[in-house]
C-alpha cells in the first residue's frame, strides 16, 4: 500500500474552515504554523491523510484590546510569536506576555509558531501555556455549532492531549488585564535555545496567588491550596514563606525524567525557582 | 565579489542531476545486533530498483583501516541503521515508498554498547573474526586481538612505569568518560554515482577523494583507474566525510539500474552514519613533592562503534594524546579501539585529542592540588621544550606552548585570583605519514589553475591556496583559478584531515611554483611527510609537525540549581605563519564553539542501542546565545616560521579549561558534557566532603 501526498486544505474564511473540520473531523490535521506538524511528519511519527491549513484565515490573526469586559486582551489563535513577542500593545499593558513569547526557540521558529499552536500541541515542555494558565487565561474554541469558552487548565489535559472535539478549531486566546506584578522564569538546562527544564510563571489574579510549574509533568502544576498560604500577606512575602511555598510545589509535582533532567534534578530546582520567582515577583 | 556560499551559487553534491537519473532510500536495522533470516521484497514494484545481499556477494569488503564492512551487510546487522537494502526510484517519494514494501525477518542477538563491557569476558562479539587491513589509510601495523571486540590495540613502552610511581611522592588517579557527538553538518551526507563505458563516475562531498577510489575499486575488483571521484564544496564536513559514505551504496544501485543514482541522507540518518567516539580514559599520573613529573599511566578504551571505520588511528592519536605536552620519563599507555553495537564512530574535529586532553588536562589540576600548587606553574615547570624528548622518543621543535599558557593566563587574570579560573594546554599531531601533490598550470590568458586534491568543506582551504599560490607566482588573486578536485586530473594526496591542508599543500606547492618557473606550462610540487609510530612500543615519529596551544576560561556557578555561566573563554594557537588572517580566526571561533558545544550539553544518548535523542530538537547544538561575553583568541606567528594547521586545535582545550574552572571552585565533574545536573551532584559531593571533614 503507498502512502499518497497529502491532501492539502486551504480555506480562506474561519466558516470555510469549520465547516470542513465538521465534515472531515480527525480525518485532516489542522496545521498552524506547521512547526509542530512538520517535525512529527518529518519523522514519520505521524502521517495524516489530508492537512487543514490555517494559513489563510486571516480572521484569526490578531491583537486587540478590549475596554469593556474589564479589560482583555485578544490575541488571535494565527497570531505568530514573533507578532506577539513585537506588539506595542502588548509590550506596554502586558509586558510579560512579550517577554515570554521572546523566551520560545528562536527568531526563525517564533516568526512562523502560532499562539493557537503552542497551546493545541499541549506539548508538556512549552513556555506560553504556563504563563497564559498563572494569568487566569481562557480559550475560545469554536464548532460550526457552538462556541465556548474553558480556561487553559482545562483545554491542555495531559501529554499532547487537549480536550478540543474533533470538529472544533481553537480561535481566540483571552488574557485579563493584569496590573499586579507577574512574573515569568524560564530555567533551561542546556542551550539558551532550549525548550525549558523548569517553567515558572507566578502572578497575583484578584487578590489571589497563582503559581505555575510546567515543563515538569504532562501539562502545568497548579496548586491553589499552597498558594493559598499567602493570603492575607501583603506587602511582601517572608523568606520563610516564599522557600515552604517552593518546598510545597516541589513535593507535590512527581516530576518527569527526559533529556533535560531527571525527576530529582527537577524536584530541586522546582523549589528553587518558584522560590525565585515569588522573591522576584516582590521584591 | 560575491561569495557563492552566501547567494546559493555553489553546487554541492546533491545538486548534480542527471537525464534518468535514479533516488535512493536504504531500509536501516530497527535493531542492534540481529541476523538477518529473509529478505523479500517481492511487493516492490518494477519501477524500482532493489539491492540485496544477494547482489553484492561477490564485492569485495571495506573499510579505510579494517576491510570488515560489506556494502550490505551479508547475514548479520550490527546496529540501529545498518543498511539491510537499498532502492532507487525515480523520485524519493517513490523509494521511501518501496521500502515500506519489503519485509524483512530477523533473529534478535544480544548487543554491547558500551567499550569497557565490550571488552570483558563473556561480551558477545560483534565480529565473529577480525578482518584484514591492507589498505592506503592504515598507516601503522592494525593490532586486533583475536576473540575478543579489541579490533587495534595501540601501546606507548617509554621507560619503566613501576619504577617511576616508586619515585613519586604524590599520585593521583581517576576514570572519565566521554560521550558520542554528531559532526551535525549543514549538508548532509550526499553522493551521485554513475558509470560510463565500464568506468565509474561519483561525485560526493568527501574529504577523502582517494582513499574512496581505493576502496571503490576493491568492492568492485576493478582498477582505480577506471574510477572518478569528484569532490564539489561541501556544507562542512567536520571529519564526517571521510571514506566510504554513502558512495559504495549509490555506486552498487547505478550499476544493477544502468542509470545514475542520487544518495542524500536524510538528518536522521545521520546519527546513524558517522559520530564522534565515546570513551573512557583512565589516568594514572605520579609526581615528585616539587611537582617534577615521574610516571604516567593511562587506559583509553576507544568505542569505534560497529565497524572500525578510523577507530584505529583515533585510538592511537588519542592514546599519545592523553600523556599530554609534558616531559615525564616513564610512560605506558594502551589505548583499545573497541567494537559496540552502535553506528560507526570515525573522524571528528580534533580526531580524538579532545577525549584525551580532558582526561589528561583535569588529572593536572587534581595533581596540583594535591601537591598545593599553582596548576599554572605545575604545567610550566614540565611542559615540553625546545630539544625534549617525548613520550614517542622523537625530539620536540618550535614549540611555544610556554607562550601559548601565559598568554592564556594573562587574560583571565591568573595572577590576581584563581576562583572560577581554569586552564589547559594542548599538543595534536597531524597526520604522519603523509603525502601532498599539487600542478600548477599557466593559462594562455596570464592566469594559473591550481589542481590538487584538497576539498572544500567551508574552511576556507581553496583560499588559501589561491593566496599562496597569487604570492609565490607574484600575481594578483583573481588570476589564480582552483579547479574542483577531480581524481581524473589531479596528483595524490593523502586527504583533507588533520588540519594538514594549507600546510603540506602550500610546502608541495613552492615545489610546483619553482617547477613551473622552469618550464612554463605545468609546474609539479610533492610534499612528503615521513614516519609513524610502532602499534606496540609507540616509538617512532608521531608527528611531523605538532599544533599547540591552550586555553582559558572563566565560570559563575547557580550553586542552588548547578547551572554556569563561562562568562570568558579564550584560546592562543601558535600558527607559525597566517596565510590569511580572517580565515584563521574563523577556525579557531568555529573550533571554540563546537567546544562549547561538547563541554556544555553536547551527548548522543542511545538507549539499548537505540538512539534516543538523533534530532536537533532533542539534540543541542550551541546557539549564538550560548557564547560567553568574552569570546576572543590569539594565533602567534614566528617571524621565518613555516604554516602550522589550525582547524581543530582550538576545540580540544576548551572542555578541559571550563572543567577545571569548575575544579576551581572545588566542582569536581569526570565526565562530559558538564550539564547542570552533573555539576549540582558535584556540589553536594565537595559540601559531603567539606562536612565529613569539619
Ligand atoms: C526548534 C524548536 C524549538 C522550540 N522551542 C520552544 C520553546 O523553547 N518553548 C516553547 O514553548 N515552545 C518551543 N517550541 C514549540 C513551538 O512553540 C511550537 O512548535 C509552536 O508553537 C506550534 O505552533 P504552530 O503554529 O507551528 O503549530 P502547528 O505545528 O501548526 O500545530 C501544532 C498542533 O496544534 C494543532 N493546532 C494548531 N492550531 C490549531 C487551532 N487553531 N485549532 C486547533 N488545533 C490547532 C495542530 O493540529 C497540531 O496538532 C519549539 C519548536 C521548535 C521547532
Amino acid at each position: 500500500m503507498s502512502r499518497n501526498i497529502p491532501q492539502w486544505l486551504a480555506p480562506t474564511s474561519l466558516q470555510e474552515a469549520l465547516a470542513l473540520r465538521a465534515q472531515l473531523g480527525d480525518e485532516a490535521t489542522v496545521v498552524a504554523g506547521g512547526t509542530f506538524i512538520g517535525i512529527l511528519m518529518n519523522q514519520k511519527i505521524m502521517q495524516p491523510q489530508a492537512l487543514l491549513s490555517l494559513r489563510n484565515v486571516s480572521e484569526l490573526a490578531f491583537i486587540e484590546a478590549s475596554q469593556d469586559e474589564g479589560s482583555l486582551l485578544r490575541i488571535g489563535a494565527m497570531t505568530t510569536h514573533r507578532a506577539v513577542e513585537r506588539s506595542p500593545l502588548i509590550r506596554q499593558e502586558w509586558p510579560v506576555l512579550a517577554s515570554t513569547f521572546s523566551l520560545v526557540a528562536s527568531p526563525r521558529v517564533r516568526n512562523q509558531a502560532t499562539v493557537g499552536g503552542v497551546l493545541a500541541d499541549a506539548d508538556y515542555a512549552s513556555d506560553p501555556p504556563t504563563l497564559l494558565q498563572a494569568l487566569n487565561a481562557r480559550v475560545v474554541v469554536r464548532s460550526q455549532k457552538s462556541e465556548r469558552e474553558i480556561p487553559v487548565e482545562e483545554l491542555i489535559i495531559g501529554y499532547y492531549e487537549t480536550s478540543l472535539r474533533p470538529d472544533e478549531l481553537l480561535v481566540e486566546v483571552r488574557v485579563p488585564r493584569n496590573r499586579e506584578r507577574v512574573v515569568y522564569r524560564k530555567f533551561r538546562s542546556r542551550s539558551s535555545e532550549d525548550r525549558p527544564c523548569v517553567a515558572v510563571a507566578a502572578a497575583q489574579v484578584d487578590g489571589k496567588l497563582r503559581v505555575v510549574v510546567g515543563a515538569v509533568a504532562e501539562k502545568p502544576q497548579y496548586f491553589p491550596e499552597i498558594c493559598a498560604l499567602a493570603e492575607g500577606e501583603t506587602g511582601g512575602y517572608t523568606r520563610e514563606l516564599v522557600t515552604e511555598i517552593g518546598q510545597r510545589y516541589a513535593e507535590s509535582i512527581e516530576p518527569i525524567s527526559d533529556s533535560r533532567g531527571s525527576a530529582a534534578y527537577r524536584r530541586r530546582v522546582i523549589a528553587v525557582e518558584v522560590r525565585r520567582a515569588l522573591e522576584e515577583m516582590v521584591p | 565579489m560575491s561569495n557563492p556560499r552566501v547567494t546559493g551559487a555553489i553546487r554541492y553534491a546533491q545538486d548534480v542531476e542527471f537525464e534518468g537519473m535514479l533516488h535512493a532510500s536504504i531500509l536501516r536495522s530497527p535493531y542492534p545486533h540481529a541476523r538477518i533470516l529473509r529478505v523479500d521484497a517481492s511487493a516492490v514494484p518494477d519501477s524500482v530498483v532493489v539491492l540485496t545481499p544477494d547482489d553484492i556477494r561477490d564485492f569485495g569488503s571495506y573499510g579505510c583501516q579494517i576491510q570488515d564492512q560489506t556494502v550490505l551487510p551479508r547475514d548479520r546487522v550490527r546496529f540501529v541503521g545498518d543498511p539491510v537494502l537499498a532502492v532507487a526510484a525515480p523520485t524519493k517519494r517513490e523509494a521511501d515508498e518501496a521500502l515500506n514494501l519489503i519485509d524483512v525477518e530477523y533473529e534478535r542477538l544480544p548487543g554491547v554498547f558500551d567499550a569497557v563491557e565490550a571488552v570483558a569476558e563473556g561480551a558477545p562479539l560483534v565480529h565473529e573474526h577480525h578482518a584484514i587491513s591492507e589498505n592506503d589509510a592504515a598507516y601503522f601495523g592494525i593490532r586486533p586481538q583475536e576473540g575478543t571486540n579489541i579490533c587495534h590495540r595501540f601501546r606507548i613502552r617509554h621507560g619503566d612505569m613501576e619504577e617511576g610511581f616508586k619515585q613519586a611522592d604524590v599520585v593521583v588517579e581517576e576514570t572519565y568518560r566521554t560521550p558520542g557527538a554528531q559532526h551535525a553538518a549543514m549538508e548532509p551526507h550526499a553522493s551521485v554515482a554513475r558509470w560510463q563505458d565500464g568506468r565509474l563516475e561519483v561525485w560526493t562531498g568527501t574529504q577523502t577523494p582517494f582513499n574512496l577510489r581505493m576502496d571503490l575499486a576493491g568492492i568492485f575488483n576493478i582498477p582505480e583507474s577506471q574510477i572518478r571521484i569528484i569532490s564539489p564544496p561541501m556544507g562542512g564536513a567536520f571529519g564526517a566525510k571521510t571514506f566510504v559514505r554513502t558512495e559504495a551504496i549509490a555506486a552498487c544501485l547505478a550499476q544493477k539500474a544502468g542509470r545514475p543514482v542520487k544518495v542524500v541522507l536524510s538528518r536522521y540518518e545521520e546519527w546513524l552514519t558517522l559520530n564522534r567516539h565515546p570513551a573512557t580514559l583512565q589516568v594514572k599520573l605520579g609526581a615528585r613533592a616539587d611537582g617534577t613529573l615521574v610516571a604516567k599511566r593511562v587506559v583509553c578504551w576507544v568505542d569505534t562503534g560497529a565497524y572500525a571505520d578510523c577507530g584505529p588511528g583515533v585510538a592511537q592519536k588519542m592514546g599519545y594524546a592523553a600523556v599530554g605536552p609534558y616531559r615525564i620519563p616513564q610512560v605506558w599507555v594502551d589505548s583499545l579501539c573497541v567494537y559496540t553495537n552502535l553506528p560507526p564512530n570515525g573522524a571528528f574535529r580534533g580526531y580524538g585529542a579532545m577525549q584525551a586532553v580532558w582526561a589528561s588536562e583535569r588529572t593536572m589540576d587534581i595533581l596540583a592540588a594535591k601537591l598545593g600548587m599553582d596548576p599554572l606553574e605545575l604545567r610550566l615547570k614540565n611542559v615540553l621544550v625546545d630539544g625534549d624528548q617525548f613520550c614517542t622518543g622523537e625530539i620536540m621543535h618550535d614549540v611555544h606552548f610556554i607562550e601559548c599558557l601565559h598568554a592564556a593566563a594573562g587574560t583571565i587574570g591568573w595572577a590576581d585570583n584563581k576562583q572560577g579560573k581554569g586552564l589547559c594546554v594542548l599538543m595534536k599531531g597531524m597526520q604522519t605519514p603523509s603525502r601532498a601533490s599539487i600542478v600548477v598550470e599557466a593559462n594562455d590568458d596570464g592566469s594559473y589553475t591550481v589542481h590538487c586534491a584538497t576539498a572544500e568543506m567551508g574552511q576556507g582551504a581553496w583560499h588559501s591556496i589561491r593566496l599562496m599560490a597569487a604570492e609565490l607566482l607574484g600575481v594578483e588573486l583573481e588570476k589564480v583559478h582552483y579547479a574542483e578536485p577531480d581524481t581524473d586530473i589531479v596528483p595524490y594526496d593523502t586527504r583533507t584531515t588533520s588540519s594538514r591542508s594549507t600546510y603540506m599543500m602550500g610546502r608541495a606547492l613552492v615545489e610546483a611554483v619553482r617547477d613551473l618557473k622552469r618550464k612554463g606550462e605545468l609546474g609539479y610540487g610533492e610534499c612528503v611527510n615521513k614516519g609513524g609510530l610502532d602499534p606496540d612500543t609507540g616509538q617512532g615519529i608521531a608527528s611531523t609537525h605538532w599544533h599547540q596551544g591552550a586555553a582559558a576560561a572563566e565560570v559563575r556557578v547557580d550553586e542552588e540549581t548547578g547551572k554556569f555561566q563561562v562568562l570568558k573563554l579564550y584560546t592562543s594557537i601558535y600558527a607559525g605563519r597566517v596565510v590569511n588572517r580572517p580565515g584563521a580566526e574563523l577556525q579557531n571561533e568555529g573550533s571554540m564553539i563546537m567546544g562549547l558545544g561538547t563541554t556544555l550539553f553536547e551527548e548522543i544518548a542511545f538507549e539499548d542501542g537505540q538512539p534516543a535523542n538523533a534530532n536537533l530538537s532533542d539534540y543541542n547544538l550551541p546557539a549564538a546565545g550560548d557564547l560567553p561575553e568574552s569570546f576572543t583568541s590569539d594565533l602567534f606567528e614566528r617571524e621565518g616560521a613555516e604554516v602550522h594547521g589550525l582547524g581543530e586545535t582550538a576545540l580540544p582545550p576548551v572542555p578541559p579549561a571550563i572543567g577545571n574552572a569548575l575544579y576551581s571552585l572545588g566542582i569536581h565533574v569526570t565526565d562530559l558534557p558538564l550539564s547542570a545536573e552533573k555539576v549540582l551532584n558535584a556540589i553536594d559531593s565537595r559540601q559531603q566532603a567539606k562536612g565529613g571533614r569539619a
